[in-house]
């Protein structure tokens, strides 16, 4: 194969990775109008038969516990079931349609006032239901008056039936609509915390440079991508371990390699390194991201760039980690809010690992923002 | 076609030469590390394309765009970016020509052969899609079709005149065509208001003294004038005065 060729290739596969990476790891992000409605869509036509099954059902049930009806004075159990099932699938489906055309004005109420709102809905649609049962008998020339003696307990009857049966049904769309939320919600919390570990801008620029890299300098694009690798092994890996100081040093200087790519001479770090006992151990990637907010809120925006110090050293079981990086002076208002939301993530990472034993403090000294973090030697329990 | 590539990260603006010159057909007459250099190099090169990243140190893209805009003859511009979501739909939504990084050689190819004028209304749309609230680094003053940039720390005053404002520095006075609420709202947390015509500096205000006519006076580092402060902003000023970190 020829050199341009394998180039060429390497150019190929390179857009290709950024773009994969792009569409799974970084989404749009999609508000769905779905997520936020619990009442399922009643003008569907699966949505119809689901409800048609359980009323019929309930037919069933009815049937079955209830003496015949002497209305038509029939002994037949079947004639019960025809009658009792014409009446409860004209509820259901008058109950059906009415949520159909009344959904789009539920919808945009908040669920618990669409949830009263559908109720009442249903239970009136039961009352007017029966009350032209009544009426429809009685024009039938089935009964002498349309207030026979037992009008009131036919209602309350019914009323009573349906308000059980509505609330278990409501209830039941609540609760699928609750869980489905959740799963949302759970996987939308996971891909903010892949994505906080990974930026984006890092991942796109970097993929850029070595691209440049691959004409120029192939065997420099070559440990680029292997160093890259190494990186996003790690990012990726979702077992939060406890790995040893020296190799999480490892990785820091492998990113800030990467980073250097970038920056050129922009970015300069200075490393004063303690000894630390073989078995001192911190979070895989507690050093990485120290460095990359640093990098990112201080350096970056920097037109000459600057020093990034970092002092890792152990005292009394503890190891400290102090990060000092210039940064811009204007926009320090803006500076600080995001600065902050970053190194709230780390924070939040080290109450998991270490519960109060580990501590991150930053502050501002002779235009240098300080980050200084200490955490127990020997790992420890949240 | 004259090109000038700006994006503060030597390989990408390497990789954007690579690409043009296998292309063929368009000069580099110049490269430059970020938005300043950037409208300098555009006064002093005449590129008819600019290949502008967004995220650059001291003034990004999207500002130096925005003063470029006013050139009697400003170029095209073509707008590079590894990843910027809220910017991104705000191009697609202005039709506005842009790259992703890493940039491909047919959509760099494709983006040249028909790039357009950016217009005003365009970069402020995207700009009030950005995350933070866009807030200029430079003020652009316009010379005979020309532009300069004066870098906002380096202001001392803004002072309205009946249709111009001037925008005064320890060394130079200059005119520009805005208005002292816009200017008060965009630099509002540097700037105080002293007057219903004057705008300062807080890093340059020296003090506040009573006049001998009994009125408020405030008093300039490096410039040897003083302004008054109108009855309406007395308290407000004298308010800061008091609040004044002690190290400003």
């Amino acid at each position: 194969m020829e050199i341009s060729e394998i180039k060429n290739r390497a150019h190929v596969w390179l857009n290709t990775v950024s773009k994969s990476l792009e569409a799974g790891l970084f989404p749009k992000a999609d508000a769905d109008a779905q997520e936020t409605e619990f009442l399922p869509d009643f003008c569907n036509g699966w949505v119809i038969l689901n409800v048609a099954i359980i009323a019929e059902m309930l037919a069933f049930v009815i049937t079955l516990v209830t003496r015949r009806i002497s209305l038509w004075g029939a002994e037949n159990l079947l004639i019960d079931l025809f009658i009792i099932s014409i009446f409860i699938q004209w509820i259901a489906l008058a109950s059906v349609a009415a949520l159909c055309l009344a959904r789009k004005y539920l919808n945009r109420l908040p669920n618990i006032r669409a949830l009263i709102m559908a109720y009442l809905l249903l239970l009136c649609i039961t009352i007017l239901v029966s009350e032209m049962a009544i009426w429809l008998l009685w024009l039938a020339g089935r009964i002498d008056t349309p207030r026979p003696e037992w009008y009131g307990y036919f209602h309350l009857q019914n009323l009573l039936v349906s308000a059980i049966v509505n609330a278990l049904a409501l209830r039941y769309l609540l609760a699928k609509h609750e869980l489905k939320l959740r799963t949302l919600s759970e996987a939308r919390a996971k891909m903010q915390a892949l994505q906080s570990r990974i930026r984006p801008h890092f991942v796109f620029n970097s993929l850029n440079i070595i691209a440049s890299l691959t004409r120029s300098e192939p065997a420099k694009a070559e440990t680029s991508i292997e160093d890259m690798a190494d990186l996003f092994r790690m990012m990726l890996n979702e077992n939060e371990n406890l790995v040893p100081v020296k190799n999480e040093i490892e990785v820091a200087k492998k990113y800030l390699g990467l980073e250097m790519l970038r920056l050129d001479s922009r970015l300069r770090v200075d490393w004063d390194i303690g000894k630390f006992p073989r078995k001192a151990v911190m979070p895989v990637l507690t050093l990485q991201p120290l460095l990359e907010n640093a990098i990112h809120h201080g350096i970056e925006p920097l037109p000459r760039g600057g020093t990034i110090g970092v002092k890792l050293w152990e005292e009394n079981d503890k190891i400290h980690i102090r990060v000092v990086n210039p940064f811009p002076q204007t926009k320090l208002r803006q500076r600080t809010t995001t600065q902050s939301k970053s190194l709230e993530n780390i924070r939040r990472r080290f109450q998991a690992h270490y519960g109060e034993a580990a501590t991150l403090h930053t502050s501002e000294e002779n235009g240098q923002f300080i980050v200084t973090v200490v955490l127990p030697t020997r790992g420890g329990k949240p | 076609m004259r090109v000038l590539i700006v994006d503060d990260e030597k390989l990408a603006r390497d990789r954007l030469r690579e690409l043009l010159s296998d292309i063929g057909g368009y000069a580099v007459v110049g490269e430059a590390m970020n938005g300043a250099e950037a409208v300098e190099k555009t006064a002093d090169l005449n590129p008819d394309v600019l290949l502008m990243d967004i995220r650059m140190p001291g003034m990004d893209g999207l500002e130096a765009a925005m003063h470029l805009m006013g050139m009697d003859t400003p170029p095209s511009v073509i707008f590079t970016t590894a990843y910027d979501q809220h910017a991104l739909d705000a191009f697609e939504v202005n039709a506005v020509d842009y790259l992703l990084k890493p940039i491909r050689k047919d959509r760099l190819a494709n983006a040249l052969s028909k790039a357009r004028k950016l217009t005003a209304k365009q970069l402020q749309e995207i700009s009030q899609s950005q995350k933070e609230p866009p807030t200029r680094t430079h003020i652009s003053v316009h010379l005979r079709g020309n532009i300069r940039l004066v870098p906002v720390p380096e202001i001392v005053y803004f002072l309205a005149d009946s249709k111009y404002v001037v925008v005064r520095t320890p060394t130079e006075e200059h005119l520009i065509e805005d208005s002292l609420i816009n200017l008060e709202r965009e630099f509002g947390d540097r700037f105080l208001r002293i007057h219903r015509n004057a705008l300062v500096s807080t890093t340059y205000i020296k003090g506040i003294e009573k006049s001998p006519a009994g009125t408020w006076q405030v008093s300039l580092k490096d410039v040897d004038k003083k302004l008054d402060v109108s009855r309406r902003h007395t308290a407000s000023v004298r308010r800061w005065a008091r609040n004044r970190p002690a190290t400003a």
